[in-house]
């Protein structure tokens, strides 16, 4: 444990190198898949996902909630919920896995399997190896002199820091693993047909159904500090999945005035109140491009407390672009919370993409590719520019249209 | 694709998306008849055109296997009458209550159209009924492999439709084709498709096609890709700010290998390079090897701590 606590301050965060030494009998270190943040000392989970990890600050801590905005058709952020819970499914956490679209025991089916470290050094190892000898293959590339003694960038933000594992998302998560933890279920069609129709709190009943769900469990499991837990503690892992998309029953999705504006919010606030006061940290994707009233998100927005959005590049022009090559989307943090200080862990870089690979899906910071050819088209540098200012919101000022003299 | 699409290839929720401009009944009704053909029973529910207007044109062979579900003569039950097909009765139970008319092998549920509904049940409770359909028709004992819809795409705000299309497993949305596609009056049509396939991939494809007689489907292959519209063509007629130059922008060949060859002022040798960037030797250099009276604890120099 102390090694993991003390893993967190390298100086390529830009914090001191002095290294703390953590004490050994930590009684929050003591919950399996935990660490308190070397920062502001909050209990951390892992999102399952080490570089989303760096990138939100060291983790997800317990008691709060990430809201991911999920992409067009939901691959990705679909895909991170995955991580999430094969996350809690490696850490022996519980699962509270909420849907209205797909039966949880069929997501939990396609959960990735987890890559333990010996594997997974074997393969980062071969990688590297393919990636040198292919280095070495082409000639050395000229950089101006000067510049060559300088450290290497590291392009994933993950490998200094990290306490979550890595997840092959090729395979699917083994049985044994799989039994040996507690999970619960919410699956709307089902609680409907179970229940008559209820209304309270001029709130949208499955809303109500899915509060009081949680709200059983957190009591009756005694995640909440109130009712001391008998065994070992353990976290709670919420995940829920398309919140407020039309299945829900929610009509926000497609329409402008919706007839409950505020069923969402309600939801969020009571949600958060119940995380805040227990074990248990809440993932859930909500279908952000399909609200067509801004005003909700940006309240949905301020009610959580981190807030990643997803935008991936297929089917927009951003896929055939030769700057985002490389790439299978952008991510955009949001929000960071600001946990027991008034600043929050903002991570060094803003342009942030992921990919995904045969197994892996990754988080790195966008590299614009070099410029290698002396004679590259006009047009495509013309495209180039472009998009690196949309890439850039700061340079937003800068006049677009100009055509010819880019010089 | 359209005719993978038409053949049966995807389940779930497949949705026809047309305009004034462009209809798509016909294409329903192509999907009609290839279910038919396949031996699959196909429940129609008919809101919109009368039985007889929906079956003109289909196969005898075919017209025998459709079940259609009447909503069009009293959708709204003010007769009375039992029979037919209220737009109350449209809810996961309802639905599965019909299929009990059809075989028990894979069956199509077909939409006729989902604008209709939609114009008389909100849009929340719709989208549920699709889903449970297939799950509370599962519970019932019937197999409903797809759902084909039709909806009327400029009847509706593009927010529900963009909310439609996240539901469907392939949309089709139909207009109509360039003048210069296909031959003589069969009336060619343009398909935007859209495929979710597995749950990791999305398809995105254009294709022309033309519905023949008896309601078979032709494809008229795809559009070139440099047919779009170019919006690049137009900035060519501004003139060229870099015709009339006192000086030379671009080098010829010869020009650029003498400009290679001159060597840089500020080139340096790799001798020369190494030397720099290494410590120059006349600089001190402090060794040290720690020893036996060496206190490897920092934090505790003099030991007066308990730790």
């Amino acid at each position: 444990m102390a090694a993991l606590a003390t893993g967190g301050a390298t100086p390529s965060d830009g914090a001191t190198s002095f290294q703390r030494k953590a004490p050994a009998s930590s009684r929050l270190a003591a919950i399996a898949g935990t660490r308190p943040s070397v920062r502001h000392g909050q209990l951390l989970i892992s999102s399952g996902l080490p570089s989303l990890d760096c990138v939100l600050g060291g983790g997800l801590a317990v008691g709060t909630l990430l809201l991911i905005e999920e992409d067009k058709y939901g691959i990705y952020s679909n895909l991170l919920l995955k991580y999430f819970l094969a996350e809690g499914v490696v850490c022996g956490h519980n699962l509270f896995v909420a849907s209205a679209k797909e039966d949880p025991a069929d997501i939990l089916k396609e959960l990735p399997s987890p890559l333990f470290d010996e594997v997974h050094k074997h393969q980062l190892d071969e990688e590297e190896t393919t990636i040198k000898s292919k280095w070495e293959s082409q000639e050395p590339m000229k950089i101006a002199w000067r510049y060559q003694n300088l450290p290497k960038m590291e392009v994933s933000p993950a490998a200094s820091a990290r306490f979550g594992h890595y997840y092959d998302v090729s395979k699917t998560v083994s049985q044994e693993l799989f039994q040996s933890i507690k999970w619960h279920r919410f699956f709307l069609p089902e609680e409907i047909s179970l229940q008559p129709n209820i209304k309270t709190c001029n709130m949208i009943c499955s809303y109500t159904r899915l509060l009081q769900a949680i709200q059983r469990i957190i009591y009756h499991e005694g995640f909440d500090g109130s009712f001391p837990q008998k065994k070992q503690k353990n976290i709670l892992r919420i995940g829920i999945q398309s919140l407020g998309s039309v299945l829900w029953g929610d009509d926000i999705c497609g329409t402008d005035n919706p007839e409950d504006i505020h069923s969402l919010t309600k939801f969020l606030y009571v949600l958060r109140g119940l995380l805040r006061m227990s074990l248990s940290a809440c993932i859930i994707t909500v279908p952000a491009h399909l609200i067509q009233n801004k005003a909700i998100i940006e309240r949905v927005t301020n009610l959580s407390d981190t807030v990643v959005g997803l935008e991936s590049f297929i089917g927009s022009e951003r896929e055939t672009n030769p700057l985002y090559k490389d790439y299978h989307g952008l991510i955009h943090v949001h929000q960071i919370p600001r946990l027991n200080s008034l600043i929050c862990d903002v991570s060094g870089t803003k342009d942030l993409a992921f990919r995904l690979k045969r197994k892996l899906f990754t988080i790195e910071r966008l590299h614009l590719p070099p410029d290698l050819s002396d004679t590259v088209s006009r047009s495509s540098k013309q495209d180039l520019a472009e998009s690196t200012k949309l890439l850039s919101s700061e340079c937003g000022a800068m006049a677009i249209g100009k055509k010819h003299l880019d010089f | 694709m359209l005719g993978e699409l038409v053949a049966g290839s995807v389940g779930g929720l497949v949705l026809i998306q047309d305009s004034a401009a462009c209809e798509g009944h016909s294409l329903l009704k192509t999907f009609v008849a290839a279910s038919a053909r396949r031996g699959e029973s196909v429940h129609v529910f008919g809101f919109e055109i009368p039985e007889e207007e929906f079956q003109a044109g289909l196969d005898p062979h075919v017209t025998a296997q459709l079940l259609y579900q009447d909503g069009f003569i009293d959708p709204l039950r003010w007769t009375g009458q039992a029979g037919g097909f209220g737009v109350e009765e449209f809810s996961g139970r309802g639905v599965a209550g019909c299929l009990t008319r059809g075989s028990a092998g894979p069956g199509t549920i077909v939409l006729d159209s989902l604008s209709w509904i939609l114009l008389h049940q909100p849009l929340p409770a719709v989208c549920q009924t699709l889903e449970q359909i297939p799950r509370v028709a599962a519970d019932a004992g019937w197999h409903v492999t797809r759902i084909v819809a039709l909806l009327h795409g400029d009847l509706h705000p593009s927010g529900l439709l963009e909310m439609l299309r996240s539901l469907a497993q392939a949309v089709v949305v139909v207009r109509p084709a360039p003048e210069a596609v296909g031959s003589t009056g069969d009336a060619p049509r343009q398909a935007s498709l859209l495929l979710h396939k597995g749950k990791r991939k999305v398809l995105k494809k254009e294709e022309y096609f033309t519905i023949l007689a008896g309601f078979t489907l032709k494809t008229l292959g795809e559009p070139a890709r440099g047919a779009l519209p170019d919006e690049d063509a137009e900035p060519c007629s501004v003139a060229d700010p870099a015709a009339n130059l006192t000086f030379n922008l671009r080098l010829s060949d010869a020009e650029r290998q003498a400009r290679e060859g001159v060597p840089l002022p500020f080139h340096f040798s790799a001798q020369k390079k190494s030397s720099l960037l290494q410590m120059p030797a006349g600089m001190g250099k402090i060794y040290y090897e720690p020893d036996a009276a060496d206190d490897p604890d920092e934090e505790d120099p003099d030991d007066d701590l308990d730790v």
